[in-house]
Protein backbone atom coordinates (compact mmCIF):
# COMPACT_ATOMS: atom_id res chain seq x y z
CA UNK A 1 0.00 0.00 0.00
CA UNK A 2 2.97 2.05 0.90
CA UNK A 3 4.97 1.27 -2.21
CA UNK A 4 1.85 2.10 -4.27
CA UNK A 5 1.37 5.40 -2.20
CA UNK A 6 5.11 6.37 -2.92
CA UNK A 7 4.86 5.42 -6.69
CA UNK A 8 1.71 7.53 -7.13
CA UNK A 9 3.55 10.56 -5.30
CA UNK A 10 6.76 10.22 -7.58
CA UNK A 11 8.30 13.67 -8.86
CA UNK A 12 8.85 11.09 -11.73
CA UNK A 13 5.25 11.19 -12.49
CA UNK A 14 5.02 14.75 -11.75
CA UNK A 15 7.22 15.50 -14.59
CA UNK A 16 5.22 12.69 -16.91
CA UNK A 17 1.90 14.06 -16.37
CA UNK A 18 3.14 17.62 -17.16
CA UNK A 19 4.13 16.70 -20.33
CA UNK A 20 0.75 14.96 -20.78
CA UNK A 21 -0.65 17.71 -19.46
CA UNK A 22 1.19 19.86 -22.22
CA UNK A 23 -0.15 17.38 -24.93
CA UNK A 24 -3.65 17.86 -23.35
CA UNK A 25 -3.56 21.61 -23.95
CA UNK A 26 -2.40 21.05 -27.59
CA UNK A 27 -5.15 18.86 -27.85
CA UNK A 28 -7.74 20.74 -26.09
CA UNK A 29 -6.32 24.40 -28.64
CA UNK A 30 -6.78 22.64 -31.73
CA UNK A 31 -10.24 20.92 -30.50
CA UNK A 32 -13.55 22.52 -30.57
CA UNK A 33 -14.82 21.43 -27.55
CA UNK A 34 -12.37 22.74 -24.78
CA UNK A 35 -12.48 20.68 -22.04
CA UNK A 36 -11.42 17.36 -23.53
CA UNK A 37 -10.96 13.89 -21.45
CA UNK A 38 -7.21 14.28 -21.97
CA UNK A 39 -7.53 17.38 -20.26
CA UNK A 40 -10.21 16.23 -17.56
CA UNK A 41 -7.68 13.01 -17.41
CA UNK A 42 -4.22 14.68 -16.90
CA UNK A 43 -5.81 17.25 -14.23
CA UNK A 44 -7.28 14.52 -12.12
CA UNK A 45 -3.78 12.12 -12.62
CA UNK A 46 -1.67 15.57 -11.15
CA UNK A 47 -4.13 15.55 -8.41
CA UNK A 48 -3.91 12.16 -7.38
CA UNK A 49 0.07 12.55 -7.76
CA UNK A 50 -0.17 15.37 -5.19
CA UNK A 51 -2.43 14.15 -2.91
CA UNK A 52 -0.11 10.81 -2.68
CA UNK A 53 2.79 13.38 -2.25
CA UNK A 54 0.90 14.93 0.61
CA UNK A 55 -0.33 11.54 2.20
CA UNK A 56 3.46 10.04 2.08
CA UNK A 57 6.06 12.63 1.85
CA UNK A 58 6.77 13.78 5.24
CA UNK A 59 9.55 16.30 4.08
CA UNK A 60 7.01 17.93 1.69
CA UNK A 61 4.19 18.34 4.51
CA UNK A 62 6.66 20.06 6.66
CA UNK A 63 7.07 22.75 4.12
CA UNK A 64 4.34 25.23 4.82
CA UNK A 65 4.31 27.54 1.94
CA UNK A 66 5.20 24.57 -0.70
CA UNK A 67 1.93 22.69 0.84
CA UNK A 68 0.26 25.97 0.66
CA UNK A 69 1.18 26.39 -2.97
CA UNK A 70 0.05 22.70 -4.03
CA UNK A 71 -3.17 22.77 -2.23
CA UNK A 72 -3.93 26.03 -4.00
CA UNK A 73 -3.45 24.34 -7.14
CA UNK A 74 -5.62 21.79 -6.43
CA UNK A 75 -8.01 24.12 -5.47
CA UNK A 76 -8.28 26.39 -8.69
CA UNK A 77 -8.68 22.54 -10.73
CA UNK A 78 -11.29 21.61 -8.57
CA UNK A 79 -12.86 25.14 -9.13
CA UNK A 80 -12.21 25.31 -12.58
CA UNK A 81 -14.48 21.58 -12.77
CA UNK A 82 -17.04 22.76 -10.57
CA UNK A 83 -16.87 25.99 -12.67
CA UNK A 84 -17.45 23.72 -15.97
CA UNK A 85 -20.40 22.12 -14.46
CA UNK A 86 -22.29 25.02 -13.45
CA UNK A 87 -21.05 28.03 -15.85
CA UNK A 88 -23.22 29.41 -18.79
CA UNK A 89 -22.07 31.62 -21.49
CA UNK A 90 -24.30 33.01 -24.09
CA UNK A 91 -24.98 35.85 -26.60
CA UNK A 92 -28.13 38.03 -26.73
CA UNK A 93 -29.41 41.03 -28.84
CA UNK A 94 -32.01 43.27 -27.37
CA UNK A 95 -33.31 45.51 -29.64
CA UNK A 96 -33.06 49.60 -28.62
CA UNK A 97 -36.24 50.11 -26.64
CA UNK A 98 -37.15 46.33 -25.69
CA UNK A 99 -36.62 44.31 -23.11
CA UNK A 100 -34.30 41.84 -22.47
CA UNK A 101 -36.64 38.34 -21.43
CA UNK A 102 -34.12 35.57 -21.63
CA UNK A 103 -33.80 35.21 -25.38
CA UNK A 104 -30.33 34.21 -26.21
CA UNK A 105 -28.59 34.02 -29.97
CA UNK A 106 -26.72 30.86 -28.79
CA UNK A 107 -26.15 29.43 -25.35
CA UNK A 108 -23.43 26.91 -23.52
CA UNK A 109 -23.64 26.05 -20.25
CA UNK A 110 -22.69 23.51 -17.74
CA UNK A 111 -24.79 20.21 -17.13
CA UNK A 112 -25.71 21.99 -13.50
CA UNK A 113 -26.27 25.12 -14.31
CA UNK A 114 -29.46 26.71 -12.30
CA UNK A 115 -30.92 28.17 -15.66
CA UNK A 116 -32.38 31.68 -14.36
CA UNK A 117 -31.25 33.70 -17.06
CA UNK A 118 -35.15 34.96 -17.74
CA UNK A 119 -35.10 36.44 -14.39
CA UNK A 120 -32.61 38.90 -15.22
CA UNK A 121 -34.41 41.20 -17.12
CA UNK A 122 -33.76 44.48 -18.15
CA UNK A 123 -34.19 47.34 -20.67
CA UNK A 124 -32.03 48.49 -23.43
CA UNK A 125 -32.25 52.53 -23.36
CA UNK A 126 -29.87 52.77 -26.34
CA UNK A 127 -26.16 52.58 -27.06
CA UNK A 128 -23.19 55.28 -27.71
CA UNK A 129 -20.59 53.90 -29.75
CA UNK A 130 -17.75 56.26 -30.74
CA UNK A 131 -15.32 55.51 -33.31
CA UNK A 132 -12.13 57.43 -34.28
CA UNK A 133 -10.91 57.81 -37.96
CA UNK A 134 -10.11 54.46 -39.60
CA UNK A 135 -12.85 53.89 -38.50
CA UNK A 136 -11.45 52.13 -35.14
CA UNK A 137 -13.83 51.80 -31.99
CA UNK A 138 -13.09 53.75 -28.76
CA UNK A 139 -15.84 52.83 -26.65
CA UNK A 140 -19.32 51.57 -26.19
CA UNK A 141 -21.40 53.33 -23.72
CA UNK A 142 -24.92 51.39 -23.44
CA UNK A 143 -27.64 52.41 -21.36
CA UNK A 144 -29.83 49.91 -19.57
CA UNK A 145 -32.70 50.49 -16.66
CA UNK A 146 -33.82 47.41 -14.48
CA UNK A 147 -36.50 47.11 -11.74
CA UNK A 148 -34.73 45.37 -8.86
CA UNK A 149 -35.64 43.39 -6.09
CA UNK A 150 -37.23 45.95 -3.86
CA UNK A 151 -39.36 47.48 -6.98
CA UNK A 152 -37.07 50.42 -7.62
CA UNK A 153 -36.39 51.49 -11.46
CA UNK A 154 -32.52 51.36 -12.06
CA UNK A 155 -30.51 52.61 -14.66
CA UNK A 156 -26.68 52.19 -15.71
CA UNK A 157 -24.51 52.93 -18.30
CA UNK A 158 -22.68 49.57 -19.05
CA UNK A 159 -19.98 48.95 -21.72
CA UNK A 160 -16.05 47.98 -22.08
CA UNK A 161 -14.91 46.78 -18.60
CA UNK A 162 -17.95 47.44 -16.63
CA UNK A 163 -20.59 44.26 -17.31
CA UNK A 164 -24.08 44.90 -15.95
CA UNK A 165 -24.74 41.84 -13.21
CA UNK A 166 -27.82 40.95 -12.61
CA UNK A 167 -28.72 37.64 -11.01
CA UNK A 168 -24.96 36.75 -11.29
CA UNK A 169 -25.73 36.81 -14.57
CA UNK A 170 -23.00 39.25 -16.31
CA UNK A 171 -23.91 41.29 -19.80
CA UNK A 172 -20.98 42.89 -21.64
CA UNK A 173 -22.14 45.26 -24.21
CA UNK A 174 -18.55 46.00 -26.32
CA UNK A 175 -18.59 45.80 -30.17
CA UNK A 176 -21.14 43.83 -31.49
CA UNK A 177 -24.64 45.83 -32.72
CA UNK A 178 -26.50 45.97 -35.64
CA UNK A 179 -29.68 47.34 -37.21
CA UNK A 180 -32.89 46.04 -37.05
CA UNK A 181 -35.80 46.27 -39.23
CA UNK A 182 -39.53 46.17 -37.36
CA UNK A 183 -42.43 44.65 -38.70
CA UNK A 184 -45.95 44.40 -37.57
CA UNK A 185 -47.87 41.21 -38.70
CA UNK A 186 -51.68 40.85 -38.60
CA UNK A 187 -52.61 37.58 -39.54
CA UNK A 188 -56.06 36.52 -41.34
CA UNK A 189 -56.81 35.14 -38.24
CA UNK A 190 -55.74 35.85 -34.35
CA UNK A 191 -53.84 38.47 -33.09
CA UNK A 192 -51.37 41.04 -34.16
CA UNK A 193 -47.44 40.60 -33.69
CA UNK A 194 -45.10 43.21 -33.57
CA UNK A 195 -41.15 41.76 -33.73
CA UNK A 196 -37.76 42.81 -34.74
CA UNK A 197 -35.42 41.12 -37.69
CA UNK A 198 -32.12 41.50 -36.30
CA UNK A 199 -29.56 42.20 -38.83
CA UNK A 200 -25.97 40.80 -39.11
CA UNK A 201 -23.70 42.82 -37.45
CA UNK A 202 -22.31 45.72 -38.37
CA UNK A 203 -19.63 46.82 -39.50
CA UNK A 204 -18.47 43.16 -39.41
CA UNK A 205 -21.21 42.54 -42.05
CA UNK A 206 -21.62 45.67 -44.08
CA UNK A 207 -22.26 43.47 -46.96
CA UNK A 208 -24.79 41.58 -45.73
CA UNK A 209 -27.54 43.46 -44.27
CA UNK A 210 -30.12 40.89 -45.45
CA UNK A 211 -31.97 38.27 -43.23
CA UNK A 212 -34.68 35.63 -43.76
CA UNK A 213 -37.32 34.59 -41.46
CA UNK A 214 -40.82 32.84 -41.10
CA UNK A 215 -43.65 34.10 -40.84
CA UNK A 216 -46.10 32.42 -38.72
CA UNK A 217 -49.08 30.41 -41.22
CA UNK A 218 -46.72 31.17 -44.43
CA UNK A 219 -45.05 28.34 -45.54
CA UNK A 220 -42.90 30.42 -47.83
CA UNK A 221 -39.77 32.40 -45.76
CA UNK A 222 -39.84 36.03 -46.03
CA UNK A 223 -35.90 37.81 -47.03
CA UNK A 224 -35.83 41.41 -46.41
CA UNK A 225 -32.46 43.61 -46.87
CA UNK A 226 -31.86 47.41 -45.63
CA UNK A 227 -30.04 49.46 -48.43
CA UNK A 228 -28.13 52.17 -47.69
CA UNK A 229 -25.74 55.24 -49.20
CA UNK A 230 -24.67 56.92 -45.55
CA UNK A 231 -22.34 55.54 -43.00
CA UNK A 232 -23.49 55.01 -40.24
CA UNK A 233 -19.75 53.95 -38.86
CA UNK A 234 -17.93 57.06 -40.21
CA UNK A 235 -14.78 56.83 -41.69
CA UNK A 236 -13.33 59.54 -40.21
CA UNK A 237 -14.83 59.21 -37.31
CA UNK A 238 -17.44 59.72 -35.04
CA UNK A 239 -21.20 58.17 -33.62
CA UNK A 240 -22.16 54.88 -34.60
CA UNK A 241 -25.85 56.02 -36.07
CA UNK A 242 -28.90 54.98 -38.45
CA UNK A 243 -28.69 55.58 -41.78
CA UNK A 244 -30.49 58.93 -42.93
CA UNK A 245 -31.58 57.67 -46.13
CA UNK A 246 -32.32 54.01 -46.69
CA UNK A 247 -34.90 51.36 -48.66
CA UNK A 248 -36.09 48.14 -47.40
CA UNK A 249 -35.99 45.45 -49.75
CA UNK A 250 -38.50 42.41 -48.67
CA UNK A 251 -38.79 39.58 -51.01
CA UNK A 252 -40.89 36.23 -50.75
CA UNK A 253 -40.52 33.95 -53.52
CA UNK A 254 -40.80 35.72 -56.74
CA UNK A 255 -42.17 38.64 -55.40
CA UNK A 256 -40.01 41.91 -54.26
CA UNK A 257 -41.38 44.81 -52.69
CA UNK A 258 -39.32 48.17 -52.19
CA UNK A 259 -40.18 50.23 -49.12
CA UNK A 260 -39.14 53.78 -48.55
CA UNK A 261 -37.25 53.71 -45.82
CA UNK A 262 -40.29 55.92 -43.49
CA UNK A 263 -42.08 53.60 -40.97
CA UNK A 264 -45.91 53.22 -42.65
CA UNK A 265 -44.48 53.59 -45.73
CA UNK A 266 -45.58 50.15 -46.86
CA UNK A 267 -48.14 47.23 -45.93
CA UNK A 268 -47.51 44.10 -47.58
CA UNK A 269 -50.50 41.78 -48.54
CA UNK A 270 -49.05 38.39 -48.20
CA UNK A 271 -51.34 34.85 -48.58
CA UNK A 272 -51.20 34.22 -44.50
CA UNK A 273 -52.11 38.05 -43.98
CA UNK A 274 -50.77 41.55 -43.66
CA UNK A 275 -46.64 42.61 -43.16
CA UNK A 276 -46.47 46.49 -41.91
CA UNK A 277 -42.82 47.80 -41.71
CA UNK A 278 -42.51 50.13 -39.06
CA UNK A 279 -39.83 51.52 -38.46
CA UNK A 280 -35.62 50.78 -38.20
CA UNK A 281 -33.65 50.43 -34.99
CA UNK A 282 -30.26 49.07 -33.55
CA UNK A 283 -30.12 46.12 -31.70
CA UNK A 284 -27.36 45.53 -29.19
CA UNK A 285 -25.25 42.30 -28.47
CA UNK A 286 -24.37 41.07 -24.93
CA UNK A 287 -22.34 38.64 -24.62
CA UNK A 288 -23.68 37.18 -21.01
CA UNK A 289 -21.49 34.92 -18.77
CA UNK A 290 -22.14 33.01 -15.32
CA UNK A 291 -19.46 31.77 -13.08
CA UNK A 292 -19.72 31.34 -9.35
CA UNK A 293 -16.65 30.09 -8.84
CA UNK A 294 -14.83 33.10 -10.00
CA UNK A 295 -14.36 34.97 -6.74
CA UNK A 296 -12.91 31.63 -5.27
CA UNK A 297 -10.73 31.13 -8.25
CA UNK A 298 -9.23 34.76 -7.97
CA UNK A 299 -8.72 33.58 -4.19
CA UNK A 300 -7.17 30.39 -4.90
CA UNK A 301 -4.51 31.44 -7.56
CA UNK A 302 -3.65 34.40 -5.19
CA UNK A 303 -2.82 31.99 -2.22
CA UNK A 304 -1.02 29.74 -4.82
CA UNK A 305 1.37 32.71 -6.03
CA UNK A 306 1.82 34.12 -2.32
CA UNK A 307 2.66 30.58 -0.71
CA UNK A 308 5.02 30.51 -4.08
CA UNK A 309 6.82 33.73 -3.20
CA UNK A 310 6.98 32.94 0.38
CA UNK A 311 8.62 29.30 -0.50
CA UNK A 312 11.10 31.04 -2.74
CA UNK A 313 12.19 33.30 -0.30
CA UNK A 314 12.58 31.17 2.70
CA UNK A 315 14.41 29.07 -0.03
CA UNK A 316 16.71 32.00 -0.94
CA UNK A 317 17.25 34.41 1.43
CA UNK A 318 19.93 32.14 3.65
CA UNK A 319 22.43 33.29 1.27
CA UNK A 320 23.42 36.27 -0.80
CA UNK A 321 23.11 36.92 -4.46
CA UNK A 322 26.74 38.14 -4.62
CA UNK A 323 28.34 35.35 -2.20
CA UNK B 1 7.99 66.52 -29.78
CA UNK B 2 7.18 65.19 -33.19
CA UNK B 3 7.89 61.27 -34.35
CA UNK B 4 11.30 62.19 -35.76
CA UNK B 5 12.61 63.80 -32.34
CA UNK B 6 11.04 61.03 -30.69
CA UNK B 7 13.03 58.53 -33.10
CA UNK B 8 15.96 60.97 -32.21
CA UNK B 9 15.80 60.50 -29.25
CA UNK B 10 15.41 56.68 -29.86
CA UNK B 11 18.51 56.41 -31.79
CA UNK B 12 20.56 57.97 -28.98
CA UNK B 13 19.77 55.40 -26.79
CA UNK B 14 20.08 52.26 -29.30
CA UNK B 15 23.49 53.91 -29.67
CA UNK B 16 24.30 54.12 -26.08
CA UNK B 17 23.15 50.73 -25.76
CA UNK B 18 24.76 49.11 -28.57
CA UNK B 19 28.27 50.91 -27.62
CA UNK B 20 27.65 49.37 -23.69
CA UNK B 21 26.94 46.01 -25.17
CA UNK B 22 30.40 46.13 -27.65
CA UNK B 23 32.34 47.28 -24.84
CA UNK B 24 31.20 44.70 -22.57
CA UNK B 25 31.95 42.26 -25.14
CA UNK B 26 35.07 43.24 -25.76
CA UNK B 27 35.71 43.89 -21.91
CA UNK B 28 35.16 39.60 -21.59
CA UNK B 29 37.19 39.11 -24.92
CA UNK B 30 40.24 41.33 -23.77
CA UNK B 31 40.05 40.32 -19.94
CA UNK B 32 39.51 44.02 -19.52
CA UNK B 33 36.61 45.43 -17.03
CA UNK B 34 35.34 48.77 -18.27
CA UNK B 35 31.98 47.84 -15.87
CA UNK B 36 31.86 51.96 -14.88
CA UNK B 37 31.40 52.53 -18.47
CA UNK B 38 29.41 50.04 -19.17
CA UNK B 39 26.85 51.00 -16.19
CA UNK B 40 27.18 54.82 -17.52
CA UNK B 41 25.86 53.78 -21.18
CA UNK B 42 23.54 51.52 -20.24
CA UNK B 43 21.94 54.32 -18.11
CA UNK B 44 22.50 56.98 -20.62
CA UNK B 45 20.42 54.75 -23.03
CA UNK B 46 17.75 54.20 -20.37
CA UNK B 47 17.33 57.60 -19.96
CA UNK B 48 16.83 58.50 -23.91
CA UNK B 49 14.93 55.54 -24.49
CA UNK B 50 12.30 56.33 -21.55
CA UNK B 51 12.00 59.91 -22.89
CA UNK B 52 11.36 58.25 -26.35
CA UNK B 53 8.31 56.05 -24.81
CA UNK B 54 7.06 59.51 -23.00
CA UNK B 55 7.59 61.82 -25.78
CA UNK B 56 5.14 59.52 -27.65
CA UNK B 57 2.75 58.73 -24.50
CA UNK B 58 2.18 62.23 -24.30
CA UNK B 59 1.80 62.60 -27.82
CA UNK B 60 -0.63 59.80 -28.44
CA UNK B 61 -1.91 59.87 -25.49
CA UNK B 62 -1.36 56.00 -25.38
CA UNK B 63 1.13 54.13 -24.00
CA UNK B 64 3.42 51.83 -26.04
CA UNK B 65 0.60 49.06 -26.07
CA UNK B 66 -0.62 48.24 -29.38
CA UNK B 67 1.92 48.28 -32.41
CA UNK B 68 4.71 45.86 -33.26
CA UNK B 69 7.21 48.76 -32.95
CA UNK B 70 6.12 49.81 -29.54
CA UNK B 71 5.35 46.61 -28.18
CA UNK B 72 9.42 45.95 -29.06
CA UNK B 73 10.45 49.51 -27.82
CA UNK B 74 8.80 48.68 -24.43
CA UNK B 75 10.58 45.33 -24.08
CA UNK B 76 13.62 46.78 -25.07
CA UNK B 77 13.43 49.13 -22.51
CA UNK B 78 11.76 46.41 -19.56
CA UNK B 79 14.38 43.92 -20.95
CA UNK B 80 17.95 46.87 -20.57
CA UNK B 81 16.22 48.11 -17.15
CA UNK B 82 15.81 44.55 -15.91
CA UNK B 83 19.32 43.68 -16.96
CA UNK B 84 20.74 46.99 -16.07
CA UNK B 85 19.77 46.43 -12.64
CA UNK B 86 21.57 42.97 -12.27
CA UNK B 87 24.13 44.44 -13.70
CA UNK B 88 24.67 47.10 -11.20
CA UNK B 89 23.42 44.80 -7.94
CA UNK B 90 25.36 41.51 -9.13
CA UNK B 91 29.09 42.45 -9.87
CA UNK B 92 30.14 39.06 -9.51
CA UNK B 93 27.69 38.24 -12.57
CA UNK B 94 28.72 41.43 -14.94
CA UNK B 95 30.88 39.51 -18.29
CA UNK B 96 27.02 37.99 -18.31
CA UNK B 97 26.52 41.16 -20.03
CA UNK B 98 28.88 39.42 -23.68
CA UNK B 99 25.75 37.29 -23.48
CA UNK B 100 22.94 39.01 -22.91
CA UNK B 101 23.69 42.25 -24.86
CA UNK B 102 23.58 40.45 -28.31
CA UNK B 103 19.88 38.87 -27.75
CA UNK B 104 19.07 42.42 -27.19
CA UNK B 105 21.04 43.82 -30.16
CA UNK B 106 18.68 41.91 -32.15
CA UNK B 107 15.78 43.16 -30.85
CA UNK B 108 16.86 46.77 -31.44
CA UNK B 109 17.96 45.69 -34.45
CA UNK B 110 14.25 44.56 -35.04
CA UNK B 111 12.61 47.50 -33.42
CA UNK B 112 14.96 49.83 -35.85
CA UNK B 113 13.17 48.13 -39.16
CA UNK B 114 9.48 48.34 -38.10
CA UNK B 115 7.43 51.13 -38.55
CA UNK B 116 6.89 53.58 -35.93
CA UNK B 117 3.29 54.39 -37.16
CA UNK B 118 0.70 55.50 -35.12
CA UNK B 119 -2.75 53.82 -34.09
CA UNK B 120 -5.69 54.07 -31.52
CA UNK B 121 -5.36 51.91 -27.89
CA UNK B 122 -8.32 49.43 -28.52
CA UNK B 123 -11.48 50.55 -26.00
CA UNK B 124 -10.56 46.64 -24.30
CA UNK B 125 -7.20 48.10 -23.39
CA UNK B 126 -8.41 50.84 -20.98
CA UNK B 127 -7.86 49.42 -17.82
CA UNK B 128 -5.43 49.40 -15.09
CA UNK B 129 -5.15 45.90 -15.70
CA UNK B 130 -2.98 46.62 -18.85
CA UNK B 131 -0.27 48.00 -16.81
CA UNK B 132 -0.25 45.16 -14.07
CA UNK B 133 -0.71 42.17 -16.48
CA UNK B 134 2.07 43.84 -18.96
CA UNK B 135 4.18 44.98 -15.71
CA UNK B 136 4.05 41.47 -14.66
CA UNK B 137 4.77 39.95 -17.86
CA UNK B 138 7.87 41.96 -18.28
CA UNK B 139 9.50 41.62 -14.55
CA UNK B 140 8.97 37.74 -15.82
CA UNK B 141 11.09 38.43 -19.20
CA UNK B 142 13.38 40.10 -17.55
CA UNK B 143 14.76 37.60 -15.16
CA UNK B 144 14.56 35.27 -17.71
CA UNK B 145 16.93 37.13 -19.11
CA UNK B 146 19.59 37.24 -16.66
CA UNK B 147 19.03 33.31 -16.27
CA UNK B 148 19.63 32.87 -19.81
CA UNK B 149 22.60 35.47 -20.05
CA UNK B 150 23.92 32.58 -17.22
CA UNK B 151 23.18 29.42 -18.81
CA UNK B 152 24.40 30.84 -21.54
CA UNK B 153 28.16 31.27 -19.66
CA UNK B 154 27.74 27.71 -19.05
CA UNK B 155 26.78 26.39 -22.12
CA UNK B 156 30.21 28.24 -23.88
CA UNK B 157 32.65 27.69 -21.00
CA UNK B 158 31.62 23.80 -21.56
CA UNK B 159 32.87 24.19 -25.16
CA UNK B 160 36.24 24.66 -23.28
CA UNK B 161 37.68 27.49 -25.86
CA UNK B 162 36.02 30.27 -24.17
CA UNK B 163 36.41 29.37 -20.29
CA UNK B 164 39.80 31.26 -19.88
CA UNK B 165 37.06 34.70 -20.80
CA UNK B 166 34.99 33.58 -18.07
CA UNK B 167 36.99 32.62 -15.91
CA UNK B 168 35.97 35.63 -13.82
CA UNK B 169 32.52 34.32 -13.08
CA UNK B 170 31.84 31.98 -10.30
CA UNK B 171 31.67 28.17 -10.90
CA UNK B 172 29.23 26.74 -13.22
CA UNK B 173 27.09 25.31 -9.93
CA UNK B 174 27.00 28.69 -8.29
CA UNK B 175 25.90 30.33 -11.92
CA UNK B 176 23.54 27.44 -12.62
CA UNK B 177 21.80 28.05 -8.96
CA UNK B 178 21.72 31.68 -9.36
CA UNK B 179 19.68 31.11 -12.98
CA UNK B 180 17.42 28.72 -10.95
CA UNK B 181 16.75 31.78 -8.09
CA UNK B 182 15.77 33.99 -11.73
CA UNK B 183 13.11 31.22 -13.18
CA UNK B 184 11.72 31.08 -9.64
CA UNK B 185 11.43 34.93 -9.68
CA UNK B 186 10.39 34.70 -12.92
CA UNK B 187 7.84 31.73 -12.03
CA UNK B 188 6.16 33.74 -9.79
CA UNK B 189 5.72 36.71 -11.84
CA UNK B 190 4.45 34.48 -14.82
CA UNK B 191 2.12 33.38 -12.68
CA UNK B 192 1.06 36.94 -11.62
CA UNK B 193 0.76 37.55 -15.53
CA UNK B 194 -1.51 34.75 -15.91
CA UNK B 195 -3.66 35.93 -13.00
CA UNK B 196 -3.73 39.27 -13.72
CA UNK B 197 -4.60 38.91 -17.97
CA UNK B 198 -7.51 35.98 -16.18
CA UNK B 199 -9.00 39.53 -14.46
CA UNK B 200 -8.81 41.47 -17.64
CA UNK B 201 -9.78 39.39 -19.95
CA UNK B 202 -13.29 38.63 -17.93
CA UNK B 203 -13.85 42.46 -17.74
CA UNK B 204 -13.12 42.86 -21.57
CA UNK B 205 -14.76 39.60 -23.06
CA UNK B 206 -16.53 38.15 -20.25
CA UNK B 207 -14.44 34.92 -20.61
CA UNK B 208 -11.29 34.39 -17.84
CA UNK B 209 -10.19 31.89 -19.59
CA UNK B 210 -11.02 31.06 -23.72
CA UNK B 211 -7.63 28.90 -25.01
CA UNK B 212 -7.22 31.40 -27.76
CA UNK B 213 -3.84 31.36 -29.08
CA UNK B 214 -2.19 33.64 -26.69
CA UNK B 215 -3.55 32.41 -23.56
CA UNK B 216 -2.98 28.50 -24.62
CA UNK B 217 0.95 29.63 -25.83
CA UNK B 218 1.41 31.74 -22.54
CA UNK B 219 0.38 28.52 -19.99
CA UNK B 220 2.76 26.35 -22.22
CA UNK B 221 5.34 28.13 -21.01
CA UNK B 222 4.43 28.81 -17.81
CA UNK B 223 4.12 24.81 -17.66
CA UNK B 224 7.87 24.50 -19.46
CA UNK B 225 8.96 27.03 -16.52
CA UNK B 226 7.12 24.74 -13.68
CA UNK B 227 8.96 21.51 -15.46
CA UNK B 228 11.91 22.66 -15.64
CA UNK B 229 12.13 24.04 -11.67
CA UNK B 230 10.37 20.43 -10.96
CA UNK B 231 13.56 18.71 -12.92
CA UNK B 232 15.85 20.25 -11.23
CA UNK B 233 14.31 18.74 -8.02
CA UNK B 234 13.72 15.60 -9.12
CA UNK B 235 17.09 14.86 -11.39
CA UNK B 236 19.69 16.91 -10.01
CA UNK B 237 20.59 18.18 -13.07
CA UNK B 238 23.43 18.92 -14.64
CA UNK B 239 24.36 22.78 -14.45
CA UNK B 240 24.62 22.10 -18.41
CA UNK B 241 21.12 20.46 -18.57
CA UNK B 242 19.75 23.20 -16.46
CA UNK B 243 21.08 25.99 -18.86
CA UNK B 244 19.26 24.40 -21.81
CA UNK B 245 15.95 24.15 -20.09
CA UNK B 246 16.58 27.92 -19.40
CA UNK B 247 16.88 28.55 -23.18
CA UNK B 248 14.31 26.24 -23.64
CA UNK B 249 11.60 28.79 -21.05
CA UNK B 250 13.32 31.53 -22.73
CA UNK B 251 12.43 30.37 -26.34
CA UNK B 252 8.94 29.12 -25.58
CA UNK B 253 8.45 32.97 -23.82
CA UNK B 254 9.87 34.74 -26.57
CA UNK B 255 7.71 32.91 -29.25
CA UNK B 256 4.25 33.72 -27.05
CA UNK B 257 5.31 37.13 -26.35
CA UNK B 258 6.74 38.46 -29.65
CA UNK B 259 5.47 35.81 -32.25
CA UNK B 260 1.69 34.55 -31.32
CA UNK B 261 0.32 37.98 -30.86
CA UNK B 262 1.08 38.85 -34.36
CA UNK B 263 -0.07 35.19 -35.93
CA UNK B 264 -3.61 35.17 -34.04
CA UNK B 265 -6.75 36.45 -35.18
CA UNK B 266 -8.34 36.39 -31.60
CA UNK B 267 -9.59 39.82 -29.77
CA UNK B 268 -6.52 38.54 -27.34
CA UNK B 269 -3.65 40.76 -29.57
CA UNK B 270 -1.39 40.74 -26.61
CA UNK B 271 0.51 43.75 -25.12
CA UNK B 272 3.52 43.06 -24.15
Amino acid sequence: MLRAGSALASLRLTLGVFIFLGLSIMLAYFNEVRTSPWLVLSLSMLAINLLAAIATNQHFRRQLPLMCFHLALLAIVLLIALGRLTYFKGRAEVVDGEEFTGQFVDTEAGPWHPLGAAEARFTNLGTRIVYAPGPVRLGTENHVAWVDENGVLQRAVIGDHNPLIRHHYRFYANWNKGFALMFGWQPKQGAPLLGSVNLPSYPANALQQARQWSLPGNAEPIWAALHFDDQPVPEAGGEFHLPEHYTVVVRQGSQRWELAGEPGTGDIELPGGRLSYLGLRTWMGYQVAWDRTMPWLLAASLTAVLALAWHFWQKFSGRSWNA
Amino acid sequence: MDLIGELRVLWVAVIAYVLAGSIAIIGVLLKKRPERTVLGLMALGLVCHTAAIALRWQRLEHGPFVTMFEILSSNVWSLMLAFAIAYWRLPAIRPVAAIVMPILFTMMGWLMTVSPGETHLPPTYHTVWLFIHIGFGKVFLGATLVAVGLSGVILVRREGSSEGRFSRLPESDRLSELSYRCMAIGFVFETLMLIAGAIWAQDAWGRYWDWDPLETWAFITWLIVGISLHARLTFNLSPRLGAWLVLGVFVAAFLTFFGVPFVSNTPHQGAV
